[in-house]
């Protein structure tokens, strides 16, 4: 079985940044079946608001990760939207023409409803790029001024529907996000983070279609045995499991 | 084969789970390997006598030798010794379960010696759950913490004859606990980040832990695939899945 992991931080807070860890990383992992890994870089090692130097060295760090295993790698660029249009528009024209990146990815600098939205969705439209934004239940967290609840990710999905974005985190969105995301064709969920609750992987299937539902595993934070096992265990045919570990994210970056 | 130490039977109030017969349990966890289970009611959770609950979890496993009943009993009401001895006749018990933050008390709680006392005159084992959920996706109107680690660490000084199994610990409190106490082994449902057991293995002996899957609250596969495809040695993937466990519960 062939496995794209939509979800990853191979660099988290300056760990695992060598060579050599990297190298083991990607071995270990093409042991569990995974072909590819989407490295959505170090994203909080500034806090939630890095300047656009910081965003850029990030970024920098990224592409040297994709660079040492091109065939394994595709990466994200990170954005700090509140940095405004000019900035946001250098970084991700940079992090494409220089590095080839797929995707932009963001995290906790901003709600997905604010304005500074804006002009990250024209460059992802600009440049064919698929957006994947943090999103959490602020249910019991109450952090929605920076957070993005599955609610606001969804609105911004309403917003661009000529974008495609993926609301991260399927366990921490719960079955209340999966409902929140029901009925935008241009919204996908990944299957990162938290614990394996039971039943939701079955329930996004359920809701939003099993085409809609991408493998992903927020490692390291996550072990990636667990998180496939989940998918692999799951009330669902094997064909549906296959889209959502391999084939959806393969048609949605154009991997191959 | 493998002994899941952490599986329930009943149903749940907060998320669309299965609510298995005891045969379907069975059944479900074989699909993962697993062989025997430490099973418990998740009635008792929410109940204010387990009582109700822990009979129902006697009839369901009466004809499932696979699932072995492990009563939740709460020492916080004064009746708990007539709770204890009704388990004790309905069916051969080795542990029995306490919830303390579901049921309001702490480890601090005076009735506990005499509850410890108890368990150690008839031979049976200590099951401590620290958490059933993530805290983070509980229902919105329930606040309620997992078990402390200082809490946690209280308990098994004050009760250091007795080895206790925590289950659902988290990863960093168990890597706090163990080292300055011994006296407790603890499930890895609740434990992960990448190489889970590589890390643990660090901080705590392989003959300290053991599988639960907090079935079906979590995924039984995805629980199970942590240990049986961690690069592990073969005898420390046996300590973990099932030998740690048959000499706590003496099966």
């Amino acid at each position: 079985m062939r496995i794209i992991d939509v979800h990853t931080h191979p660099i988290f807070f300056g760990s695992g940044a060598k060579r050599p860890e990297v190298a083991r990383l990607v071995a270990r992992s093409r042991a569990l079946g995974i072909v590819r890994m989407v490295s959505l870089g170090d994203v909080l090692f500034h806090g939630a608001h890095p300047t656009a130097a910081q965003v850029a060295e990030l970024n920098d760090d990224n592409a040297r990760v994709q660079s040492w295993h091109p065939d394994f790698f595709s990466s994200f660029c990170m954005l700090n939207p509140v940095l405004g249009e000019r900035a946001v528009m250098k970084e991700v024209e940079r992090c494409v023409t220089k590095y080839g990146f797929k995707g932009i990815k963001l995290e906790i600098s901003n709600n997905a409803r604010d304005a500074c939205m804006k002009p990250v969705m024209e460059a992802a439209r600009r440049f064919g790029l698929v957006v994947l934004q943090h999103s959490w239940s602020m249910v019991n967290l109450k952090l929605r001024r920076f957070h993005s609840d599955p609610a606001d990710t969804a609105a911004l999905a309403r917003r661009h529907p000529d974008v495609k974005i993926i609301m991260a985190h399927l366990t921490g969105c719960g079955f209340r996000g999966v409902l929140e995301a029901k009925g935008c064709a241009n919204l996908y969920i990944d299957t990162s983070g938290g614990y394996p609750e039971e039943g939701l992987v079955e329930y996004a299937a359920e809701h939003l279609g099993a085409d809609h539902v991408l493998y992903g595993s927020d490692l390291p934070i996550r072990e990636n045995t667990v998180t496939i096992g989940r998918i692999l265990g799951a009330r669902l045919s094997a064909a549906d499991k296959q889209k959502m570990l391999y084939g959806n994210t393969a048609r949605l970056l154009n991997l191959n | 084969m493998l002994i899941d130490t952490n599986a329930h039977l009943g149903p749940w109030p907060f998320s669309p789970l299965p609510d298995y017969t005891g045969p379907q349990l069975a059944a479900h966890l074989a699909a993962s390997g697993i062989r025997r289970a430490l099973v418990s009611h998740l009635g008792a959770v929410f109940l204010p006598d387990p009582t109700p609950a822990n009979r129902r979890l006697f009839a369901a496993v009466r004809r499932t030798p696979a699932l072995l009943p492990v009563p939740i009993l709460n020492p916080a009401l004064r009746t708990w010794p007539e709770q204890l001895a009704e388990c004790r006749a309905a069916a051969p018990i080795r542990a029995v379960k306490l919830l303390p933050n579901y049921h309001n008390y702490t480890l601090t709680a005076p009735a506990l010696d005499e509850f410890m006392a108890a368990l150690a005159a008839a031979k049976l084992k200590l099951v401590l759950n620290v958490r059933l959920e993530d805290e983070r996706h509980k229902y919105f109107a329930l606040r309620m913490k997992g078990v402390p680690a200082a809490a946690l660490g209280g308990f098994l000084r004050r009760f250091p004859s007795h080895h206790v199994l925590l289950t659902g610990l988290y990863k960093p409190d168990l890597e706090k606990l163990a080292p300055e106490h011994t006296n407790f082994s603890a499930d890895i449902a609740f434990c992960e980040w990448t190489n889970t057991l590589e890390h643990l293995l660090k901080k705590i002996p392989a003959n300290r832990l053991m599988l639960g899957t907090c079935t079906p609250l979590l995924s039984t596969r995805a629980e199970t695939d942590k240990l049986v495809r961690a690069s592990l040695p073969a005898r420390t993937k046996a300590l973990i899945g099932s030998e740690n466990a048959r000499r706590f519960f003496n099966l």
